[in-house]
């Protein structure tokens, strides 16, 4: 375990945040994560960096439970401080219980969302600027494992998997996993309209004009592999059926069906957790449109394990997200809502593209 | 499971040492293994209407810091931390650690140049409290390595704890130390009185001059366990030889045996049993670590043995100590220094002070008051 953490942390601080010397990289995680944070801080230190430790306790339960309304929307200047100075920004995400806020007033949550969408805006703002590299990285705990219906040991092995470590040269392993992303950002860049079909889904986007599709190689997730666009606000047209459980801020909602018109989602149902989804669908105007539109193409990750980070990336699915997006792909879409939901097309999904087959049953047709 | 004498300590921290007011930001300092405290410090910062934050300072951090830091980045002061001093209205620091001798074998230059370069931190956090803009506290959660000092078991180290903190039993402990607030206030004006002390003990003879000097009740606000009183002596005067019966910890380094020679107010001659190389080195940081910046008597009588921790040490009833290096401004002291490193010496069995001549204090004791009732 000690080994592969070094080789990760070796991969998140020389590949993903590429830190240089003199870089000050902030490391961000929970007190669960403490050995891959002390990892870190050390391969910051051989790259030259100044690392800034920034590790917490999970409080926000507690917060979220005996805090006031203003004392949960208080924003840390010391957060601010954070997103506005630092040149690298690597964060760990793996709560010690993935569902500690099941019982949270979804009001109270979209309260919080709501107050930290200026934060969300201004290091997203400063990544396209070409001020600040981040990465979002996870870690094997027994939480985790526990969502994933793993052992901690399966688990460790299937993320240091999906992360490509195993391999004498992860960094290498990286580099034609990128190259071969990027073929397909080409091919897809050409097209205008893509026509998702799976059972229960059939759902059309406009993706043409000044929009982009982009690799996500390694550089802002780890373990990473999908290509994502914005697309247009007006354009998602028809229904989905998500095959998986949608999993936002520590609420499950399973079995969700959205339809769309116009660009706006028009019906929301789910066999559970319904009444949360509806509440962040009324989050505010921007989500109920759909912000980022993604092809999963990582073929290490197999299952899924109730955690977007690697579920989004699974080999053969397609997600979107309802919310904000990422002006880097051309979006405009805004809200202080980012809610991935994932849809799997490796048993029958096709993908038309301007009327054109050109994916079935999870694989592009290349 | 909540332990209720932490749920107690947390709330005593809030409500009596930082006053803690609706709306003001605090900053909890604490490592991991102090986690239960920070918690309950948290807690009550929440009921009190703040906005307080947990910053989990990783133990293991300054050893790989001193091991694979180039020499500008052992130096280096980030600009978040320093933009963080300036809005934070309230620190607390937990001291606790998971393993008191971590540092033993660090390279002790590098060691004193890390120290060094976060003087520009500790500066600044000094100013603003100085200004009473900032309140700040260090308290400690009871761990395995501090009640492996203490020689003790976890179960009695607690015990020994919370006990100094008076937050063992349930009752009311805000009460408690405001009357020791009460009972330090009037020693500390007594005192005031004074030019000169000398401190007469075994290998003990030292005169420190405190003429103008004003003395600091220590009551809970800066330290909890507390219970001293202190001033930072004239920089020039302490003069005389001091032995301190108990081993000195600093930064994780043992130094045992201690005997100190002053002339003029700076140290002249050391000797010690163990650490000799590391307390020379404690000397040479700077031209203020000679000097003595302070000067205390140790009255919280709760605390009746030596547990190798300063917090509890310094405060033992009937011990004086003093501190090489940085002095307190805000009583008058000039000394500058990047240390501060109190030595504790024990008078309860032989020890003498004579204020101006007169004797004031033997055996642990004020002589003037019967024991005083509460601290």
């Amino acid at each position: 375990m000690s080994e592969r953490l070094r080789r990760l942390a070796d991969v998140l601080v020389g590949y993903s945040g590429r830190v240089q010397p003199g870089d000050l990289t902030v490391i961000q995680g929970t007190m669960n994560v403490e050995p891959l944070l002390e990892e870190l801080y050390g391969a910051v230190l051989r790259a030259g960096g100044h690392p800034a430790m920034r590790c917490a306790p999970e409080v926000e339960a507690l917060l979220l439970d005996e805090g006031s309304d203003q004392q949960i929307e208080w924003l840390n200047p010391a957060e601010l401080e954070d997103i506005e100075q630092a040149d690298v920004w690597i964060v760990v995400d793996a709560p010690a219980n993935t569902k500690a806020l099941t019982s949270v007033d979804p009001e109270r949550q979209g309260r919080v969302q709501r107050a930290r969408r200026g934060w969300r805006e201004r290091y997203l703002e400063r990544a396209l600027a070409g001020e600040l590299r981040w990465v979002l990285t996870g870690y094997p705990t027994n939480g985790a494992a526990q969502d994933a219906e793993m052992s901690l040991a399966e688990y460790e092995d299937f993320i240091f998997g999906a992360a490509l470590l195993d391999d004498g040269d992860p960094v290498a392993r990286w580099r034609a996993f990128a190259d071969e992303l990027q073929r397909v950002v080409e091919f897809l860049g050409s097209k205008e309209e893509l026509r998702f079909v799976a059972e229960g889904t059939d759902l059309t986007f406009a993706v043409g004009g000044d929009r982009k599709w982009i690799a996500a190689d390694g550089h802002e997730n780890f373990p990473d592999g999908e290509v994502f666009t914005a697309p247009l606000d007006e354009s998602a047209e028809g229904e989905i059926t998500f095959t998986f459980p949608a999993v936002f801020s520590g609420r499950q909602v399973d079995d969700v069906h959205l339809r769309f018109h116009q660009g706006e989602v028009v019906e929301a149902t789910a066999s559970s957790g319904e009444d949360f989804l509806r509440e962040m669908v009324a989050l505010d105007e921007g989500a109920r449109r759909v912000g980022e539109l993604a092809f999963g193409l990582n073929e290490a990750v197999r299952v899924f394990t109730r955690n977007i980070l690697f579920d989004e990336k699974i080999g053969g699915t397609m997600h979107l997200a309802l919310g904000s997006a990422y002006s880097e792909c051309g979006g405009t879409n805004r809200s202080a809502l980012h809610w991935d939901m994932i849809c799997d097309l490796r048993s029958g999904g096709e993908v038309y593209a301007d009327g054109e087959l050109v994916y079935r049953d999870g694989r592009f047709l290349l | 499971m909540r332990d209720p004498r932490v749920a107690r300590l947390g709330e005593l921290v809030v409500n009596y040492s930082l006053g803690l007011q609706p709306g003001k930001v605090l900053r909890i300092d604490a490592p991991p293994v102090s986690a239960p405290l920070a918690i309950e410090i948290y807690r009550a910062a929440l009921a009190a209407g703040a906005h307080p934050y947990v910053d989990l300072q990783l133990e293991r951090l300054p050893e790989l810091l001193l091991a694979e830091a180039n020499d500008e980045q052992l130096e280096y002061v980030s600009p978040i931390a320093l933009a963080e001093l300036e809005f934070v209205d309230a620190i607390v620091t937990i001291w606790s650690e998971s393993n008191t001798r971590a540092l033993t074998h660090a390279d002790p230059e590098r060691h004193q140049r890390l120290i060094s370069a976060s003087q520009q931190l500790a500066k600044r956090r000094w100013q603003r409290m100085s200004a009473g803009e900032l309140s700040w506290l260090g308290v400690l959660f009871p761990t395995e390595a501090h009640a492996q000092d203490a020689q003790m078991s976890l179960a009695e180290y607690e015990r020994f704890v919370f006990r100094a903190c008076h937050v063992e039993e349930p009752g009311d402990p805000v009460a408690h130390w405001q009357g020791v607030r009460e009972e330090l206030r009037s020693r500390a004006e007594a005192l005031a009185e004074a030019r000169e002390l000398r401190i007469v003990g075994p290998g003990t003879d030292l005169k420190v001059g405190v003429e103008g000097r004003r003395w600091q009740p220590a009551d809970g606000r800066y330290n909890m366990p507390d219970g001293e009183v202190y001033t930072s002596p004239l920089e020039t005067v302490t003069e005389g030889e001091i032995s301190f019966a108990f081993p000195a910890l600093f930064h994780g380094r043992e130094v045992t045996g201690i005997q100190l020679r002053f002339e003029d107010g700076a140290v002249v001659e050391t000797q010690a049993t163990r650490g000799q190389e590391h307390l020379e080195a404690m000397l040479d940081m700077d031209d203020g670590a000679r000097r003595l910046g302070e000067v205390a008597f140790g009255l919280n009588y709760e605390i009746d043995r030596f547990t190798q921790n300063t917090l509890f040490d310094e405060k033992i009833g009937g011990t004086m100590h003093v501190a090489l290096g940085s002095a307190f401004t805000d009583l008058g002291g000039l000394n500058e220094s990047a240390l501060h490193w109190d030595l504790v010496c024990d008078l309860r069995e032989d020890g003498e002070v004579y204020a101006d001549g007169e004797l004031v204090w033997q055996a642990g004791r004020f002589l003037e008051t019967a024991t005083p009732a509460r601290v």
